[in-house]
Parts: C-alpha cells; structure tokens; sequence
C-alpha cells in the first residue's frame, strides 16, 4: 500500500467521445519510435469491441489471490496502423481515390458510435480508459523482475525501463490490457498518470485538455478533493469491472441518462436507456445503489433544492475538478 | 520413534547428495568438457563454420525445461533434450560453438531505426508484432573464477557469487550480462563477437568468451521462441567444468 493514492474519477455522462484526451495524451508520451500503436489513453464506444478488441473477456486479473492466465492480445487485435497514397494522388496525377493501405481491419476505436445495434433503439456511450493505478496491481505481481513499482508517495504504477527486459507477463496479468509492448526498445511501456506534471503542480494533460471537463483528479485520501468526495463520501463513482481484483483507482459516474419515454415521473430504473444489466457487467451490482443516490440528488435539484454532488459533477472550474498542488504530496491527511 | 528417526537420517542424506551434485565442488566425469587448444585462428573459429571446427570433439550436454514458473504459464513440453557443444581456446579466447535442432527458426530483422530524434521525422518506427518471441542461447559463468571454491547457484548465481551471462538473441544480437541471483540480471550495454547461422531445422551459434581457466564452471541455455521461451522459462544444463 502507498502512503498517498492519486485517483481521477471520469463523468461518463459528460464525455463527447471528442477523443482529445487521447491525442493529448499521444503528442505527449507515445509519438516515439516504436509506439505508433499505444494509446496509454482511449476512448472506446460502448458496448463495443474496445481496444485491443475483446480485452474485457481476454482474461488476466485476480481470482481467490491467484492470478489468472491471459494469452498476449496481437497486432491484429489492436490494428495495424496504416498510411494514405498521398503521393500518388497529390504529386504523381493518379486518378485514384486516397485509399489506406494495408487494409484496415481494426483500430483503436473501431466501432465507433456502432453501439448495441439493438433494433428498437440503440444506444451508446463513450468510455474513455487509462492504466487504473490499481491498489493491488496484477502487472506489479506478475512481473519476475520487480521492474514494476507503485510509488509510495502517491500511488502511480511506473515501469523501470533500465529493469524491464520485455518479457510481457505484466501485459498478460493487467485485465485491462494497459501495458503496451514496444518492439523497438523491447521493453513494455504504460499511462505513468502524468507524474511528471503533477510534480509541477499541472493536472494529467487528458484531463487538462478534455473539453467535456469530465475528469477530476485528486488525492483519494485527501478529504478536500474532488475524487475523495465523489468516490467516497457521496458514493457516486465506481470502477470498471471491481471484480477483476486490482482494485482500480479510476472511477466512473455511470452513464445516467433520462427514461427512454419522456415520462418525468419515471425512475431510469424502471426505463433504463442503457439496459442495467450492462451498467452492471461494466461497474457491478453497485451500480444500482449509485443510480438510485443520482436520482435522489436530481430529483433534490428539481424540487428546487441544492444538491452538492450535482454541483462538484457540473466541475465549473479547474479549483472544483482538480487538486494536485504538489504540497499535497505533503499534507497531513 | 525409531521409523522417523529412520526418515529424517535418509532425508538428511538426499538433502546433502544434492547440494554435492549442485555445487560442482566434485563433478562427475561426465560433466567435464574438453577444451583442446585449436591450431584455427580465434578469428576463423568464429567466422570459419563447419571446417574450423571439425576436429574438436562433440560433447552432448542434456538440457532440462525449467519447471513451469507462473500457474498462468501455457504448458512447454520439452522439444529440445540436448545442446552440442564444442569448445577450443585460441588466441587467448575461449569460444564455445552450440548447436542444436529446433525445427522453428524465430527471429527476424527489426527494422533500423534512424539516427534522428523521433520528434523530427514525420514516421516513427512501428512496432510490428507484439507477441513473438525469438530464439536465444546463452554461456554462464562465475564472475571470480576462483576454481576452489563451490560453484553458484545455477539460478543466477548469488549475492557472494555474481555470474557473467554471455547472451545471444537471434533477433537483437549479443551482450554481456551480469547477475547475483534470479531476477538480477543486467544488461552491462557490452556486446561481444558471435556468429549463427540456421540450418536443416538447427541452430549453430559460436560464442567468443575471453579466455577462462581449466577448472572453471560453465553452464548453457537455449531459449526456444516459439515456445513463448524468455527469462527463467528455457532449456538450462548443470554445471560443466572446463578442462
Ligand atoms: S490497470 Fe493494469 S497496468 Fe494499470 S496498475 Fe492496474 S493492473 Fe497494472
Ligand atoms: S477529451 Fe474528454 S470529452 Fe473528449 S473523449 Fe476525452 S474524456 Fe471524452
């Protein structure tokens, strides 16, 4: 356990699916040689394939204290980047259309806006995913040498790129597939949750840039953070798939859209736009609880009242969202 | 009483044969390799393939496939029992040929990545396939090597007694590695001269060691990639005791 653990908690309601966050986050850290295929960031549609596809039924995780066998996800699951024939089309007066080549097949949000295809009315949200800094992380176990670590003094999982030999079982035990192994180094490389900004007292550069201002970042045992708040004192944010074991320090709002019909007295639960039994299998059993409290606090709104949890949720400015001065490193909690 | 009396006398007796096999103070005559010194140039034995090295004899070495390391490991039945191995001094170098059959040849050439920052070319280097793994071998042997003392641990070695690892990888080429114990091996950025070649489903590799002396203990690995073979999962001998 460290002693501080930084937390971000994402408003799945708010996000545009605009994937800013994740150019951000690629210009930064993931635009070497090698790293053309790694988004420490992503913003998958869901439901959805996600990226590497299928990575939520691949395996790896924790089970009754063991860890569970997960094969290696392949290029093809994360898609083979492509180029354009610009030059023939721009400079060499070919009449062909631009076309990617090699074909693309997959890609890091490849079915995007698909949705559930469900024939009545589909429905989709945007779950934007990075490295869950988890409490218990399987890839830290997993790796035979200790190349992994979880700063003590705020909970960030880094990879020692002088210890890592790129031997990939932190890649196979991460149930959420957040390391990424790059060939040209040989080494295995993930989200370092923007240490390096935070030490300067800036926020991670997805929440910084991210124009549905839908990320809070925090201490999690600071009790005047926004994170702190949300997950723990107006319990309205959860992990993605909790019984996965890591104990992820990434938390959800879970999407709360209106009843399907426009009917005012209804509760979502009763008309759940996106069918509870897939809030559940993303965040578990719950989410119920969690939709109930929302419902509390907009329906405290409605009858004119104050709720504060709406209020922290609505995150106006960056003094609401944030808090990362680095002095809070130090504080005494 | 007397019958656990009785187990713990065997018990104790198996516990210390062990330890006698593992340290190599005394080896058996069949884990001693011959080392004849080569009328060949250290030059042409790297380089000069079969012919070179026809005269020395071969010594077959068993391998044994480490027990399985992670209950999430896929299985590896064991496909490669044994590494031929020949040694020979010249010029003032010990070099090593290993050859053995593996009928899958993994290893491929990456491509070179340019002498320029990154950030100024518009394409990066991909990183063409994330799950392969490649064939590699490896020589073993201890750092001080002081021929009176036992030999370490085949694990690595220990904290009193690091090992050099002489490293080949059919991909990334050949580096010194050191190391005192499992899971502290590191790659000293040395690279030294090696040459393979891949034939009729076998691997030849030569290794050029600077020169140790008879009585030093030596140990080998293969690694087999399309086994998923790297780290502790691979192919390891016991010991061997230079002549
Ligand atoms: S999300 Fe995966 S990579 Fe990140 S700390 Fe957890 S187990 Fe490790
Ligand atoms: S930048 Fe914000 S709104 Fe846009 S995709 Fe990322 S998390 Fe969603």
């Amino acid at each position: 356990m460290s002693k501080h653990q930084y937390a971000m908690v994402m408003d799945l309601n708010k996000c545009l699916g605009c994937q800013t966050c994740t150019i951000a986050c690629k210009k930064l850290w993931t635009d070497r040689d090698g790293t053309g295929y790694m988004y420490w960031n992503n913003v998958e549609t869901r439901p959805g394939l996600g990226y590497p596809r299928q990575w939520d039924r691949i395996g790896g995780g924790w089970k009754d204290g063991l860890l569970q066998p997960s094969p290696l996800p392949t290029m093809d699951d994360y898609g083979h980047a492509w180029e354009y024939n610009y030059e023939q089309r721009l400079y060499e007066g070919k009449k062909q259309p631009v076309m990617p080549s090699p074909e693309p097949e997959s890609g890091v949000n490849w079915d995007e806006d698909v949705g559930s295809m469900n024939e009545d009315e589909n429905y989709f949200f945007y779950l934007p995913r990075i490295c869950n800094h988890c409490t218990h992380p399987a890839c830290l176990e997993a790796c035979p040498r200790k190349a992994i670590y979880k700063r003590d003094e705020d909970g960030i999982v880094v990879i020692d790129q002088e210890r890592c030999q790129g031997y990939r079982y932190c890649i196979k035990a991460c149930p959420y597939k957040k390391i990424y192994f790059n060939e040209v180094t040989g080494k295995s490389e993930k989200c370092i949750f923007c240490y390096p900004r935070l030490e300067k007292g800036q926020v991670n550069a997805c929440a910084a840039q991210c124009p549905g201002r839908l990320r809070f970042v925090g201490i999690l045992d600071d009790p005047e953070s926004p994170v702190h708040k949300l997950v723990l004192v107006h319990k309205i944010a959860l992990p993605l798939f909790p019984e996965k074991g890591t104990q992820p320090n990434v938390f959800y709002v879970p999407p709360f859209n209106p009843p399907k019909r426009d009917n005012y007295g209804k509760s979502i639960q009763e008309d759940p736009r996106v069918p509870l039994d897939y809030l559940i299998y993303l965040f578990g059993p719950e989410v119920k609880d969690v939709i109930v409290r929302l419902e509390a606090e907009l329906k405290k709104t409605q009858e004119g009242g104050r709720s504060e949890a709406l209020q922290l949720l609505i995150g106006r400015d960056a003094e609401t969202r944030y808090r990362v001065r680095p002095q809070l490193v130090q504080i005494q909690l | 009483m007397r019958t656990r009396q009785f187990v713990i006398t065997v018990s104790v007796g198996l516990v210390l044969s062990t330890v006698w096999a593992q340290t190599g103070a005394k080896p058996a005559a069949g884990q001693s390799l011959p080392v004849p010194a080569s009328s060949a140039s250290a030059d042409a034995l790297l380089n000069g393939g079969p012919g070179a090295w026809s005269q020395i004899a071969v010594k077959h070495v068993a391998l044994n496939r480490t027990p399985p390391l992670y209950d999430t490991d896929e299985p590896a039945p064991p496909e490669i029992p044994s590494l031929d191995v020949r040694a020979a001094r010249s010029g003032g170098k010990l070099l090593f040929q290993l050859s053995w059959h593996d009928p899958t040849r993994d290893a491929v050439t990456l491509a070179e990545v340019p002498n320029t920052p990154p950030e100024t070319r518009f394409r990066k280097v991909p990183t063409e396939a994330d799950d392969r793994f490649f064939d590699a071998a490896a020589v073993m042997f201890p750092e001080k090597s002081d021929i009176n003392t036992i030999a370490p641990s085949l694990q690595m070695g220990d904290a009193e007694h690091p090992v050099e690892i002489y490293y080949w990888n059919a991909t990334r080429g050949a580096m010194v590695m050191q190391a005192q114990g499992r899971s502290t091996t590191k790659r000293t950025g040395k690279p030294f001269p090696a040459s393979s070649s891949y034939q009729n489903d076998r691997w030849n590799v030569i290794f050029e060691l600077p020169d140790l002396a008879a009585g030093t203990t030596v140990a080998f690995a293969v690694w087999n990639g399309s086994q998923k073979d790297r780290d502790g999962r691979k192919y390891f001998s016991v010991w061997q005791v230079l002549e």
